[in-house]
């Protein structure tokens, strides 16, 4: 058979005829119907679904611009961590008290472990000659319910994530300058406002105070009577400090 | 003139078969969704190849001004995304393309399971698809740190306590990864780099090639 | 050759438009992205004090350091260290930039004893006269860059680095 630029080969191109064992790959010819080549034909029917995905890709990307949040604080330890959306199934299976605490290895290592073990290892254990879901019920068994048990736990991890919470944690604040021996910040530090409004005013379970555009005597209402999920109450110090925080927290805004 | 240059390097290596092997093949009617529209799940191989591709190359243009440092790694992905020209579409098709690459992996994967492709003789094709599923898991792992951010510093604190709740060498593995047995830091970082950008692609692009050319060996599974 | 296009020709040609549409619309944010530095404005160039006051200038070239404050390059900001050669010609100031136009190294007023009234450059012995010339027969390709100098409350400042005006 010549079909190459003065190359001879034997039936499937791949094989050269002089002195080759014959180990031909399947002839597609044996599946009955249309058969197409390749290139250019087939291609450019892939390459056209490349496009219009590519289309669509591009247009996601300049739709949502990929998030950043401030710069890592090891010291900030309000935070709350989610992993990235494909990691959450796991990050909520180790919720579980059967996989956590003394439990931890069975639902960072076992599990995992055995489903991509289980995963690897299907052909050795499915080895029938059944290629229809419908005619082998266990593996399809199997996959449906991993399927399923990992859309559930995504589903619960993201049911379950204050991700209003999240994104004021993570959120870009403009740093101020502040003088941290300053009387005010004596107070704040005092009392327990830093526990949640962040050493430098960053925010964390709290807002953050930066920038916030309230007046004196509007801080002074909210530290008294509380906001949101600040209670009321917390600050437990004299008048005439609440005036001096107010007035420093009131400096903050530029 | 194209031949000419085509037919000098043929004559010299014989480039005729690897073009075969490469395109000159046929494409059987039941996974052609110009014969059978439902034929579009044997896209989702070529799709997360093309996305691999795209992670690819926009990786390589994003080192041009990422810097693997706790100092400056955060302030330089934030300048590339906004004071650099096309730097947030470039970003995006890296962080996006990453999310698309396990989606459209996670369908590959589906579809071969349910149409069950992975049997006789196709079980080692099977292993090293599962294998490359793994690497693109540790390249999404180590590539959420890069970046700096508190997600991503307070993720991979997670996943490190994790990779060391391993038993017997659970705490070396921890080690070996972060670069230090309790601060997650400097090191961490230039670990998870160096991982990410070297490492991982290189076991990737092996792993590809041993995965295309075992399709071309045994050809397309037929039809159900 | 027919003018026709065969169908195989044709299907060639649309694979390859396909093609190329995948490969510039992938590839298009990313290399502008690449050249974005190329096609930055360059700094106009902010006076930098320095120290030199400008009656205390003779005909003698004398280096002057300077710091160049908060300069940013992308996401590093720092204070950046650099210096010129400033001397009187009549009533003008004229501060030379010290970098040698051969391959960069940094020149020295009368830096060879052989070579009196000359600046050299130790890295291959380049030369240049007093103005900024460089001397024939030695490797540099052109004469040194010349800073734009303003005097402000008697001291010097300098300006942006522009080509040699003396020569």
């Amino acid at each position: 058979m010549q079909r190459g630029k003065g190359m001879k080969f034997v039936g499937d191109s791949r094989i050269k005829a002089e002195g080759r064992m014959v180990n031909m790959p399947k002839d597609y010819s044996e599946y009955p119907g249309k058969t197409e080549a390749f290139w250019p034909n087939f291609l450019l029917k892939e390459w056209m679904v490349g496009a219009v995905f590519l289309i669509g890709y591009l247009i996601l990307t300049v739709a949502h611009p990929s998030p950043l949040e401030r710069q890592a604080d090891p010291t900030d330890t309000a935070y709350i961590p989610v992993p990235d959306w494909y990691f959450l199934f796991m990050y909520q299976l180790l919720k579980y008290e059967f996989a956590s605490g003394p439990w931890n290895v069975v639902g960072a290592i076992i599990m995992p472990g055995l489903a991509i073990g289980a995963l690897m290892l299907v052909p050795f254990m499915d080895t029938t000659k059944e290629r229809r879901p419908s005619k082998r019920p266990l593996p399809t068994a199997f996959m449906l319910l991993a399927f399923a048990s990992i859309f559930y736990l995504t589903w619960e991890s993201v049911v379950n994530h204050d991700w209003e919470a999240a994104a004021r944690q993570g959120a870009i604040v403009e740093e101020v300058e502040f003088d941290e021996n300053s009387e005010g910040y004596q107070i704040y530090a005092g009392a327990s406002c830093i526990g949640c409004h962040g050493d430098s005013f960053q925010g964390g379970l709290g807002d953050p105070l930066v920038n916030n555009g309230l007046t004196v005597d509007e801080i002074k209402d909210i530290v008294i009577n509380g906001r949101g999920d600040m209670s009321p109450g917390l600050f437990d110090g004299s008048d005439e400090e609440l005036e001096v925080l107010a007035e420093f927290i009131e400096s903050l805004n530029q | 003139m194209l031949n000419k240059i085509y037919d000098w390097v043929d004559e010299r290596l014989d480039i005729t078969p690897i073009w075969r092997d490469i395109a000159d093949h046929e494409v059987p009617e039941h996974v052609n969704p110009a014969h059978h529209f439902s034929a579009f799940i044997y896209c989702f191989g070529g799709l997360t190849f093309f996305v691999t591709v795209i992670q690819i190359l926009s990786g390589m243009f994003l080192t041009m001004y990422y810097t693997p440092d706790i100092e400056n790694a955060w302030k330089s992905v934030y300048y590339l995304q906004n004071e650099v020209a096309f730097g947030e579409i470039v970003r995006g098709m890296h962080h996006w393309g990453a999310s698309l690459v396990i989606v459209m992996m996670f369908l590959h994967t589906l579809r071969v399971f349910f149409t069950g492709s992975y049997k006789k003789p196709r079980e080692l094709n099977w292993i090293v698809g599962v294998l490359i599923f793994v690497t693109m898991l540790g390249l999404g792992f180590t590539g959420y740190l890069l970046p700096w951010d508190m997600k991503a510093l307070f993720a991979t604190k997670v996943g490190i306590e994790i990779a060391g709740s391993v038993p017997f060498i659970g705490d070396q593995i921890k080690i070996l990864l972060a670069g230090d047995d309790v601060i997650l830091g400097a090191q961490t970082l230039t670990r998870f780099f160096a991982i990410h950008v070297f490492f991982l692609p290189a076991a990737l692009l092996g792993l590809l090639a041993a995965h295309f050319i075992m399709i071309r060996r045994q050809g397309i599974s037929g039809p159900l | 050759m027919s003018s026709k296009v065969s169908r195989r020709q044709f299907l060639s040609y649309t694979l390859m438009g396909t093609g190329g549409f995948m490969a510039s619309a992938m590839l298009m944010p990313m290399v502008r992205f690449a050249i974005d530095p190329v096609l930055q404005p360059s700094a106009d160039g902010e006076l930098i004090p320095t120290s030199q006051k400008a009656d205390a200038l003779t005909e003698e070239p004398v280096k002057v350091d300077f710091v160049i404050k908060d300069r940013k390059d992308a996401w590093y900001v720092s204070d950046v260290a650099d210096s010129a050669w400033v001397y009187k010609q009549g009533d003008e100031i004229i501060a030379l930039h010290p970098t040698c136009k051969h391959l960069g190294c940094t020149v020295n007023w009368e830096g060879d004893d052989k070579n009196p009234n000359r600046f050299f450059c130790p890295c291959h012995d380049g030369l240049y006269e007093k103005n900024g010339q460089n001397v024939a027969g030695t490797p540099p390709l052109g004469p040194l860059d010349q800073y734009e100098v303003e005097v402000v409350d008697g001291f010097v400042y300098l300006g942006k680095v522009v080509e040699n005006q003396l020569v």
